[in-house]
């Protein structure tokens, strides 16, 4: 495999950073299964938990030639698929075996180099297909080739030199420059609320005004600071693109297909906490695609379509956001075979016609290819890739047509660490709603909501919108003696919702905060910011909000 | 599951009452290892957490609260520039909840990495206790969900409840 300085180093650097602590989470898991089988807790949830996971390290594996984890990885996810399904089996050999697994995984990924042996997982993994064997129930099976001929690291054409005068900055210090640059912000607006106090009880001296003046001018300064740091932060997409043409060809060859990688707007930029969380949705719907979307070159060639099939990933800047289109010229999605499967899935799912098809794919637990192969059809599905897209605050579009293609449309903020917002008080309480999402802000006349189906529905530019209350919204409503009086028109997606809000407090740039894991998940919070009166206030997701606040999973 | 308090509370008394003969015994100032604790009132009971678990002890600010955050989650506050999780430490015990008086505070405690405050009736004091006056808690208060008392000081006519909080603050899912 020879030299060290290939740009395949910076690859793998990533790949631990990534896998890592996913592998290490599925180790610490599958001990704590242990712990509750042991304990006559079957743990259904624990063992569903990890599929994503494995997935993900199965699938970056595979995208960097790490066959030992891949084919560990693999094995896990089949030994898990069959515990899932199969509680009497759950006993102490089983958990001992992922135990094994889990700490053998999480051990080839922290030492992750192309010259691994592959000994000790190639041990494991017939280990596991013992196992997996030692059953009268039917095992998963197993494939016969999974000899893979060891890979050279592919081009070094990403190996382009930077110029003399680019220096390497850790991005955890960039991040503590923004931390500095919010609190900035927010002592801004703090100094100019006094300012504003002061000048209300009687100002209008000399010192005032240049007090106002310096104010403003510091406004101006700290806006610079901001978009010149926003900028520091902003990478290539193609750094995250730069992964896909080994991956599409190692995929492709796995389920022996031909798929031509087209790839374009890879200097589009994006905040790098965007680009690092973009990989993971990004390798699950080129995977599927690679996987369940072309046919077999026979099957093209009798449709008259060139036998190699064609990917296409392409990003663009859109109205300060970026557009990212994965698209394929197989099949299409097959309406019929959603629609059934969907309606299979419950009432969320009924085969109402009018319900567009892009509502039911990204359902959870809807993927119509059934088969299990090496690289996806584990049901780590489309439901997964949207909340991941929905987590970063971008919306995600399907269009397919069949016998021609299938193609997503992604939508994402440029960065996730300033939200340009508007604040919203609602029972006391106030929230920052991303402006991004926010079409417009209505004051709501005392007629202008109608109840249709228990529902307040209102006249919005020539349209019935839907208009919810705010307090019902975040279950934060009591029963209320004055009416709401405006609400806010949200949009995103093709998709608007009215919210009833109490008030309007203004516009505003929030440095946005995580939410602690103590919080959970909640469905219509995306994260947390400080306001300028030093309060916390919770960022609203529009997203979700107007998908009907319902938990996606 | 919210513990039996009650029963809880008397078990601890007549367990307390069944170790005074060995108090006596033990009555010499024998000046062992000590541990170093932070205690406060919950429900009329005191409790002890390490002091190198407590990175500070703060008034009861502004709370926002945050929409379908856990019930025990009270909501989050502004320390400092960073936002701080607050947990109602009666919730998440399973006692009964009870108004906020002006005693009360918020304990902000480092537990595996993360920071987070907990809302106490009120904080008692920074104190002392030899490790000899721990003992285990009995049976019955261990049974359940509250494996996170690790034990009782038995202390100057207190009744130290000593909390494992990586136990007591562990996900609940």
């Amino acid at each position: 495999m020879g030299g060290n300085e290939n740009p395949f180093g910076d690859l793998l650097q990533d790949y631990v950073l990534e896998c890592l602590p996913l592998a290490e989470q599925v180790a610490d898991t599958f001990v704590e299964l242990e712990r509750r089988w042991r304990a006559d807790d079957p743990a259904d949830a624990v063992i569903a938990s990890l599929a994503g996971r494995l997935h993900t390290i199965k699938g970056n594996s595979a995208m960097m030639g790490l066959a030992p984890m891949r084919e560990v990885a693999h094995a896990l996810e089949d030994a898990c698929g069959l515990l899932g399904q199969r509680p009497d089996r759950r006993n102490d050999a089983a958990a001992a075996l992922l135990v094994t697994g889990g700490g053998l995984l999480a051990d080839l990924v922290r030492n992750a180099s192309p010259e691994l042996d592959p000994a000790a997982a190639d041990r494991y993994v017939e280990r596991v297909r013992q196992w997996l064997a030692s059953d009268a129930a039917p095992a998963a099976d197993s494939q016969p080739e999974r000899r893979q001929a060891d890979r050279r690291a592919g081009g070094g054409a990403a190996g382009a030199e930077k110029a003399a005068s680019v220096v390497r900055v850790d991005f955890r210090r960039l991040d503590a420059m923004l931390e500095v640059l919010g609190e900035g912000l927010i002592q801004h607006s703090a100094l100019a609320e006094a300012y504003r106090e002061v000048a209300r009880r009687g100002g209008g001296s000399d010192e005032m005004d240049r007090l106002d003046q310096a104010v403003i001018a510091l406004q101006k300064t700290l806006k610079r600071l901001e978009s010149t740091l926003m900028e520091t932060r902003l990478l290539p997409i193609a750094t995250v693109f730069g992964r896909f043409p080994r991956m599409v060809r190692d995929t492709a060859e796995a389920v022996g297909k031909r798929v031509r990688l087209v790839q374009a707007g890879g200097e589009t930029p994006l905040d790098k906490a965007v680009l690092d969380r973009l990989s993971e949705p990004l390798v699950h719907l080129v995977t599927n695609a690679i996987v369940h979307a072309f046919e077999p070159a026979e099957a093209r060639r009798r449709a008259g379509k060139p036998e190699e099939g064609t990917m296409r990933l392409e990003a663009a800047p859109q109205a300060g956001r970026v557009v990212i289109r994965v698209s394929d010229d197989g099949r299409g999605l097959d309406e019929r075979a959603i629609r059934k499967k969907a309606e299979a899935l419950g009432p969320e799912g009924r085969s109402d016609e009018s319900i567009p098809l892009r509502n039911l794919i990204f359902l959870p637990g809807l993927s119509t290819a059934d088969r299990v192969s090496t690289l996806a059809g584990r049901g780590v599905g489309l439901d997964v890739v949207a909340g991941a897209i929905h987590a970063l605050g971008g919306t995600i579009d399907v269009e397919t047509a069949v016998g021609q293609g299938t193609a997503f449309t992604l939508s994402l903020p440029v960065t996730l660490a300033i939200v340009r917002s508007l604040i919203v008080e609602i029972d006391q309480e106030r929230y920052a709603l991303p402006l991004a999402h926010v079409a417009e802000t209505v004051r709501a006349e005392p007629d202008a909501i109608r109840e249709i189906n228990h529902r307040g529905v209102a006249q919005w530019r020539g349209d019935l919108i839907h208009v919810a209350d705010g307090g019902a919204v975040l279950g934060t409503g009591q029963s209320r003696s004055t009416p709401r009086r405006f609400y806010v028109v949200m949009a995103a997606g093709g998709k608007r919702r009215g919210l009833l809000v109490d008030r309007l407090v203004g516009h505003q740039d929030v440095v946005v905060k995580g939410l602690d894991p103590e919080l959970g998940r909640p469905d219509v919070v995306s994260g947390t910011t400080i306001l300028g009166d030093g309060r916390v206030a919770c960022i609203l997701d529009a997203v979700r909000i107007l998908e009907g606040g319902r938990r996606a999973g | 599951m919210p513990v039996d308090n009650a029963r809880t509370r008397d078990a601890l008394l007549g367990f307390a009452d069944a170790m005074d003969a060995r108090d006596v015994a033990d009555a010499a100032p024998a000046p062992g290892p000590e541990l170093h604790l932070l205690t406060f009132a919950l429900d009329r009971e005191e409790f002890g957490i390490p002091v190198t678990q407590v990175r500070e002890v703060i008034r009861v600010s502004e709370i926002t609260r945050v929409p379908q955050a856990p019930s025990h989650v009270r909501g989050v506050a502004n320390l400092r520039g960073r936002i701080l999780a607050v947990v109602e430490l009666r919730s998440r015990l399973g006692l009964p909840p009870a108004e906020l008086t002006a005693r009360a505070r918020v304990v902000v405690v480092e537990v595996r990495g993360r920071v987070l405050g907990l809302l106490v009736d009120a904080v008692s004091q920074v104190t002392k206790v030899p490790q000899a006056s721990v003992v285990p808690a009995p049976e019955e208060v261990l049974s359940g969900d509250s494996d996170y008392v690790t034990g009782v000081a038995r202390w100057q006519s207190r009744l130290i409840i000593l909390l494992d909080l990586e136990k007591a603050l562990a996900p609940t899912e």
